[in-house]
């Protein structure tokens, strides 16, 4: 196992080299066309690249030669250089340093001399002519060495073709499993039983392959946080933690607009005024935390403020207003139940529209993004104190412990991500409250609900009568948003990891099915979409 | 002169190219597809049903590691008379539409059949017998008595076409 300072340096390697590469392909087109702005900016970039890896690496010399580099071509793109004469001479001669530097870095050899160069740059930029020695450019052209990067960069297409080959060798291998098995030929079983470990083997490597760091992405909150913060007039810090945290990409991806969200509205609405937090005896500058975190298979990430925290009550008027619960119910609802409607559709506790949040688009926006990958979103908050939300985000995406049962002679799936539990019971553990079952699941009572009930017929489902109750009932006990509710199904399968298909399209539109998977007796089996199964309850509930 | 009758042999091919259809039943009339819009032509696989979709979409079936959605046209198109529900063995083309593919069960064998491409005309501007959207409809060839009307699938399998309910 490489440690983590070792592959940092790898990569960083691979892609100053990458760097070096295009720098001197740019840097002799821009001596064929010295106007080319194309070129111009790229040199500009790399160079600013360069020097930001080399700089976090702790090569300030690669650092400092790159900025220099950097403000010539930042006065030729502005027009107030010519990429011509001497100036053009030295600017090679960077180049060729700068790769001879990053060589050296990879041969853990001392790095050379620059002072002669950073002088030169020095003069450059103030207008001076640079003193050249002659002989620059002529030994080290001849032994150049040509080289090849131990990295390979590959397109995150590439990989989810792969990711979704293997999901589909896990299926076959299933298959196979189980006929190998029915069948009751040793050496079958024997070759199967070697498939299994041979493609669990492939999948991780394949799932490994696919992680980066978390820290990639919260590596840009800083930026973030300032501008919020300015525009705000707020005075924050940001404390970043558990960058090395490892997740898939595609899943980092897919959050990033979620927890933009988040980071805005924490500045914007959580964080209080200078004035307000002196007033309310907390130091003027708020503290803002964006955490990573391993528990057990999940990645958690944390968004933490110390703001004004969220207002229960208020939150609780509001969801009377907009008719998303009686006032009757409401009382008896306990705080996270109340919190729970801050991820409702539209719900803005905004007063006024500002210029970074408050549009309209509420938290139900991140909700989604994180149903989408299978994910929770809790919230946590304390008035005056701050608020906490927490992003429950699986590793991978690839597999998924789901509880598989049957209905009308089908199987069907639900992700354990929203399974609370499962339960057998006999009508009398059944109520009867306004036309709905009522379980009483650990001193909860919990709305039950035949799922064939639910999936087929339209509009309003007709008031459960006592008559219809007979019988002993298998019950899944779902978790949505704090929201629980028990479907009642013909018969419990078992528990298994299967591997999700989204769902082709066209019925990719159709939202209470997730996705599909193909069981190992080649069946089709649909993955039931656990918040859109609890949006079709409220609203068919009679 | 050999040479000379083998270029104007050319010339007449590609005057009246032949393309190859499969043909297909629905309802009471003859459909055609190119062959090139078909992947293949199997029995009908097993085909699990799914909840809260309209009628015409079957549901989902296996086809060699590819859930794809199974739709009927018949029921689509309201060709079939009420009631009458499709056989227990039916055929199921895989068509490849852009970026999917779709399975179309249809209860006949589909044939093969070959003809110059100059024969299928355009379809008239409304057609009153049939339920279907001209825009669907590619042409119509007339081959020995026969009436086939061409589709064209990419036209029809738009996401948002098959997703609507009822056509006008």
């Amino acid at each position: 196992m490489k440690s983590r300072e070792q592959e940092y340096r790898e990569i960083f390697m691979s892609e100053a080299l990458e760097y070096y590469d295009a720098m001197s392909q740019h840097i002799s087109e821009l001596e064929r066309n010295p106007q080319d702005q194309p070129s111009l900016n790229e040199l500009f970039r790399l160079m600013h690249n360069l020097k930001s890896n080399s700089r976090a690496m702790g090569f300030t010399e690669i650092g400092e030669v790159a900025h220099h580099m950097e403000t010539i071509f930042g006065l030729i793109r502005e027009k107030q250089r010519d990429f011509a004469g001497s100036l053009s001479k030295v600017l090679f001669s960077g180049v060729d340093t700068l790769g001879t530097m990053i060589r050296a870095v990879g041969e853990e050899m001392p790095l050379p001399d620059v002072t002669t160069l950073l002088d030169n740059l020095d003069r450059l930029v103030r207008g001076e002519e640079p003193e050249l020695a002659d002989e620059e450019l002529s030994d080290e052209d001849a032994t150049r060495k040509l080289e090849l990067s131990d990295l390979v960069y590959i397109q995150i297409k590439k990989l989810d073709h792969l990711l979704n080959l293997v999901g589909e060798l896990i299926i076959d291998r299933d298959r196979i499993l189980t006929l190998s098995k029915e069948l009751g030929n040793t050496a079958l079983q024997n070759t199967a039983a070697h498939l299994f470990r041979i493609t669990d083997e492939l999948q991780y490597s394949v799932m490994d392959a696919r992680l980066v760091n978390v820290g990639s992405l919260l590596n840009k909150f800083p930026r973030v946080v300032r501008d919020v913060a300015t525009a705000e007039q707020k005075q924050v810090e940001l404390t970043l933690s558990g960058q090395d945290i490892q997740i898939d990409r595609n899943i980092l991806q897919i959050i990033t607009d979620a927890l933009l969200h988040l980071v805005r509205n924490a500045v914007a609405h959580g964080i209080e005024t200078p004035d307000e937090r002196v007033k309310a005896g907390k130091a003027a500058e708020g503290q803002l935390r964006l955490s990573a975190q391993t528990e057990r298979d999940d990645v958690l990430i944390q968004v933490i403020d110390d703001g004004k925290g969220i207002n229960v009550e208020q939150v609780r008027r509001k969801a009377v207003e907009r008719g998303l619960v009686s006032k009757q119910n409401a009382k008896n609802l306990d705080d996270d139940a109340v919190r729970a409607f801050l991820f409702e559709p539209g719900f803005s506790m905004a007063k006024e529209v500002t210029e970074i949040s408050g549009r309209g688009v509420g938290l139900d926006v991140v909700k989604l993004a994180i149903d989408s990958l299978g994910g929770q979103l809790r919230v946590d908050s304390k008035l005056g104190e701050g608020t906490t939300f927490t992003l429950v985000l699986p590793t991978s995406i690839a597999v998924k412990g789901a509880l598989l049962f049957e209905l009308a002679e089908r199987s069907y799936a639900i992700p354990l991500m929203h399974t609370d539990s499962v339960v057998s019971l006999m009508p009398e553990q059944l109520h009867i409250v306004g036309g709905v079952l009522m379980a009483s699941i650990q001193s909860e009572n919990v709305p039950v609900v035949s799922l064939k009930r639910l999936l087929y017929g339209e509009g309003p489902m007709p008031p459960v009568v006592r008559a219809e109750v007979q019988g002993r009932h298998d019950i899944i006990i779902i978790d949505y948003n704090n929201r629980k509710l028990g479907l009642i199904v013909d018969r419990f399968l078992r528990q298994q990891d299967i591997v999700i298909k989204p769902m082709s399209k066209p019925l990719d539109t159709i939202e209470l099915f997730g996705g599909v998977t193909l069981l190992g007796s080649g069946q089709v089996c649909l993955v039931l979409d656990v918040p859109a199964l609890t949006r079709l309850f409220l609203a068919r509930r009679p | 002169m050999p040479d000379s009758e083998q270029s104007s042999d050319k010339k007449n091919v590609k005057a009246d190219a032949i393309i190859q259809l499969i043909v297909f039943r629905l309802g009471d009339e003859e459909y055609g597809l190119r062959i090139e819009q078909v992947k293949e032509v199997t029995i009908t696989p097993e085909v699990a049903r799914m909840p809260k979709t309209p009628p015409f979409i079957k549901g989902i079936a296996n086809l060699r590691g590819d859930i794809i959605a199974i739709v009927d046209l018949e029921e689509r198109f309201g060709l079939r008379p009420a009631g009458q529900e499709l056989p227990a063995t039916s055929y199921t083309l895989a068509i490849e539409a852009k970026d999917y593919t779709i399975g179309i069960v249809v209860r006949e064998v589909p044939q093969p059949l070959s003809i110059p491409v100059s024969i299928i005309e355009k379809a008239p501007d409304f057609i009153q017998d049939i339920n279907i959207n001209d825009k669907y409809i590619e042409g119509i060839a007339k081959v020995n008595g026969r009436i086939i009307i061409v589709l064209d699938m990419l036209k029809l399998l738009t996401p948002s076409e098959i997703m609507q309910l009822q056509s006008s």
